[in-house]
Order: structure tokens, then sequence, then C-alpha cells
């Protein structure tokens, strides 16, 4: 379970998250939706602290973490209890696609070479990039790329996993392929917190949408009732402009 | 003036007797100033109060001042200050028993330290963000992320460089002479002394330094794209 408790952020004077409270229960799919500059990626960066928030609590499981003053131990703790998947892949460039998901196995985990190696094929194998092992970032597409991603968070079995905005620099053609191993894996019971503008994989996947403007969580609720008929009026401006009805006149 | 062929020949084979000092000299300066160098880069990149400014202030003079200056400070300075401090703690120990190849090698570990230092930041700064991001989220701490992701990243696009700057030192060793080290330059002027075919034994260093230089581009060349496998694209 992740349990966010008035997580504040500033970027110098501008106030980017405002008191934001969130509690993800184990096992659920969260996506975060909202337009640019609302603050829905900053918000879950902060839960692996590679977004330092000003004031608030985060915490996973056991742990809790005070942000006016956590140590580097208690960042290095949720760090472990989490992976994340970002937009632009941020494969480690100088390894293959095996290495690129031994690499935390083996380094972090303290996992044997060959232990870490089996676990990481399987993981690969599983997102479709068993003949893939060997080849650099460089040489993968960019949905083949997100898949190591994927790989690469899924062989730490962590607590929960973050995406964000894992099909934002997709070309349209590839984004199919990297939300079909998301949802594969959201079947699995893995706890996702998803920050997407894929409007129809909310609607599939999420058990919850949550919907930020301005920093702080507007509406949350059941994707059903969110999608169909939204209690307040900027959902529901925002869900129109996203997904437009096809009723352009010329 | 008539050229001595033969004389060139024969100051190459005595030439090459000196070779070792040369290399000597060049590699351990290098290699000490490129750990040096790192530790100034890391101070400086990230910003580390006292030695942050102080590696900064460090850069600008010894890039501001020769290299020759740097051996003659060390030369004549560093004797001074180890027979003060020797003398002060009444230890026996003088300057007088330091060899001659020692000051080289610390006034050079100087200068390159600070060139070497730019050349490491460049390499440290052409690494994305998003790698240390990755790295961070994978569970890694700052020292096992700089060492697994950053610094390989680093090294392979700074050989280019560090070819240029090892290069710079390979030829710049030359000034050892002047604190009576016995290195090619110096050797040729030792050859010729006895006969005044200076020319002719410059020839045969030139030729040697060439060899050396070129031998140093091949190596660098090869490490270049054993390490850069991973890297195709880019703009070439």
């Amino acid at each position: 379970m992740i349990r966010l408790r008035r997580i504040t952020k500033f970027f110098g004077r501008n106030q980017v998250l405002k008191d934001i409270d969130l509690t993800v229960e184990k096992g659920e799919v969260v996506v975060i939706l909202g337009p640019s500059g609302s603050g829905k990626t900053t918000l879950l960066r902060c839960i692996n602290y590679l977004e330092k928030p000003n004031a608030g609590e985060v915490a996973i499981g056991e742990l809790a973490v005070d942000c006016k003053r956590p140590s580097k131990k208690d960042i290095q703790a949720l760090r472990r209890k989490t992976a994340m998947v970002f937009q632009h892949y941020n494969l480690f460039k100088h390894k293959t696609a095996l290495e690129n998901v031994m690499e935390g196995l083996v380094v972090v985990r303290k996992l044997a070479k060959e232990e870490a190696r089996e676990r990481s094929v399987r993981v690969l194998e599983k997102v479709g990039l068993g003949d893939k092992l060997d080849a650099y970032p460089s040489q993968l597409s960019g949905g083949q790329q997100q898949r190591v991603g994927i790989a690469r968070a899924l062989a730490l079995e962590p607590e929960a996993i973050l995406f964000d905005e894992p099909t934002s620099a997709l070309d349209p053609e590839r984004v199919g392929e990297v939300l079909e191993v998301i949802r594969n894996i959201a079947k699995e019971g893995i706890t996702m917190i998803v920050v997407t503008h894929e409007m129809g994989f909310a609607r599939d996947v999420a058990n919850r949408v949550v919907f930020m403007d301005g920093g702080v969580i507007v509406e949350e609720g059941d994707p059903k009732i969110i999608f169909s008929r939204p209690k307040e009026e900027r959902t529901r401006q925002f869900l129109k402009r996203i997904t437009p009805e096809a009723n352009y006149s010329i | 003036m008539k050229l001595d062929p033969a004389f060139i020949w024969t100051a190459f084979v005595k030439l090459l007797s000196a070779v070792p000092t040369t290399l000597f000299i060049t590699v351990v300066s290098v290699a000490a100033g490129f750990l040096l160098g790192t530790a100034i880069a890391l101070f400086r990149i990230y910003k580390v109060p006292v030695l942050g400014p102080l590696s900064a202030g460090y850069v600008t003079f010894i890039r501001g001042t020769p290299m020759l200056v740097h051996l003659l400070l060390i030369y004549y300075g560093l004797p001074a200050v180890i027979d003060g401090v020797s003398a002060a703690f009444g230890w026996s120990f003088r300057s007088v028993s330091i060899p001659y190849v020692v000051f080289a090698l610390i006034a050079f570990t100087i200068t390159a330290s600070a060139y070497l230092s730019e050349v490491v930041r460049s390499g440290l700064l052409s690494v994305s963000s998003g790698q240390l991001e990755a790295a961070y989220s994978v569970g890694m701490t700052t020292p096992q992320a700089i060492r697994r992701i950053v610094f390989p990243q680093a090294f392979a696009a700074s050989i280019p460089n560090l070819s240029n700057s090892f290069i710079g030192m390979l030829h710049g060793s030359t000034l050892a002479f002047t604190v009576s080290v016995v290195e090619i330059n110096a050797k040729a002027q030792i050859v010729a002394s006895t006969n005044w075919k200076y020319f002719e034994a410059y020839i045969a260093a030139a030729v040697i330094f060439w060899g050396l230089t070129v031998l140093i581009e091949r190596l660098a060349g090869v490490l270049e794209r054993k390490i850069n496998i991973y890297n195709r694209g880019g703009v070439a």
C-alpha cells in the first residue's frame, strides 16, 4: 500500500503540488490524468524521491518517510520498494537489454549472477523480447526499448511500479504493443500508478482514475463513472477536449 | 651545411634508450593527473563546499600558467618547502636525495590534472540526467550509480579528448630536460653535442615522437571502437 499525505512541492516560487493526499491499495491500478503542468508527473516522481517534496509524508507498506527530513537510508528504502518506467525509457545506454534488466538485481538486490540472469531472461521473454537479449538500446525500436524498461522494473519485483507517460514518446503504431504489455502485467495484480494520456487504456485497465489540475486532485473514482458522468466541471472540460466526439463541422 | 643521413639513423638508435623515460613520465603524470582531475571534476559538478570553488581556482591558475613554469616552480620551490619542514621536525631527510625525475612527475601531474579535470567534467556532463534517474529508480546509491552507469559512459565519450591530452603531455614531457631528466629531447642534445649534428639528432627525435603519437592514436581508436559499440548513431 502506498499512502501520500499532504505532499507539497515548489519549483522555485511556483507551487506545483498543493497538499496532495492519495492512497493506493495493494494490487490496485491507478491512472493519473490531467493537463500538462497539472503536477501529475511530479507527484509520481515524489513517490520514489526523484523529486524531493518540500513537505508531507510518503509511506510504502510499513515504511513512512517524513519529507521534512528524510535520511539517505529512507530515500534508498523507498526506491527499493518501487520501480519506474520512464517516458524516454532511460535504458542504460552502455548495457544490453539483458544487462539492463540484470543490473538492479545484481548491484542492488545482490542476487547471484546466474539467478539474476535467469530471472531477467524470463521477464524479457514475457515482454516478448526473448530474441533481443544481447541488443543494445540503440539497436532497438522505441517500443522495444520501452518493453525493456518495463522488464527492468518488473524483474525487481517491487511493491509498486510507477509509469511516467510510458507511451508518450512512441510513434502511434508502437503505442499498442507497449500498452498490451502493461495491460498484461496489470492482470497479474501488481500495484501500478500510471500517468498517461491514453484514455482508452485508463478506461479499460484502471481500477481508479485520479484527475489532477493546478497541483490538486480535482476528482477521483471509478473510471466508468469519471468518464461518463464526472462531478467536476474541470474534469468534464478536460475529457471533452481530449476525447472529442465526432462532431466537427466544416 | 650538409645533411648526414647516416647519423640520423645512428641518433635514432641511441635515442631509443630514452623512450622508456619519456613514456614513464607521460604515463605516470597522465594517470595521476586523471585521478586528481576526476576528483576535481566531481568537486565542481557536485558543488562541494570549499573544495568546489578551490578546485575551480586551481584549474584557472594551472591552465593560466605555462607547463614550464609549473616545472620550475616545483623544481625550485618544493625543495625549500621540504627542507624547511624537515628541519622544523628535526628529520635528517634532505631534498637533494630526491631524483630529478620526481620533480618532473609532480609538476606534470599538476599540469595534467587541470586539463584532464575539464576532459572528465565534459564527459560527465555528456551523460543525460535520465541515466542517473534510472539508476536511482532501481535503487542504486549515488556512488553505485556513478561507478556503474555514469563513469563508463562518460569515459567512452571522453576517449578522443583523453587521447588528445595524452599526446599533449607526451610532447610536453620534453620540458623535463630543463631539470636534467634525460628523456628523448635531452638525449638528442647529448647525442648531437659530440659532433654538432643537431639537425640530424632532432630529426630522429621528431620521428620517434611522431611514431609514439601514431601509436597513441591507434590505441585510442581501437579502444574507442571497442567501448563504443553501444553507440550507433550520433551525428556520425
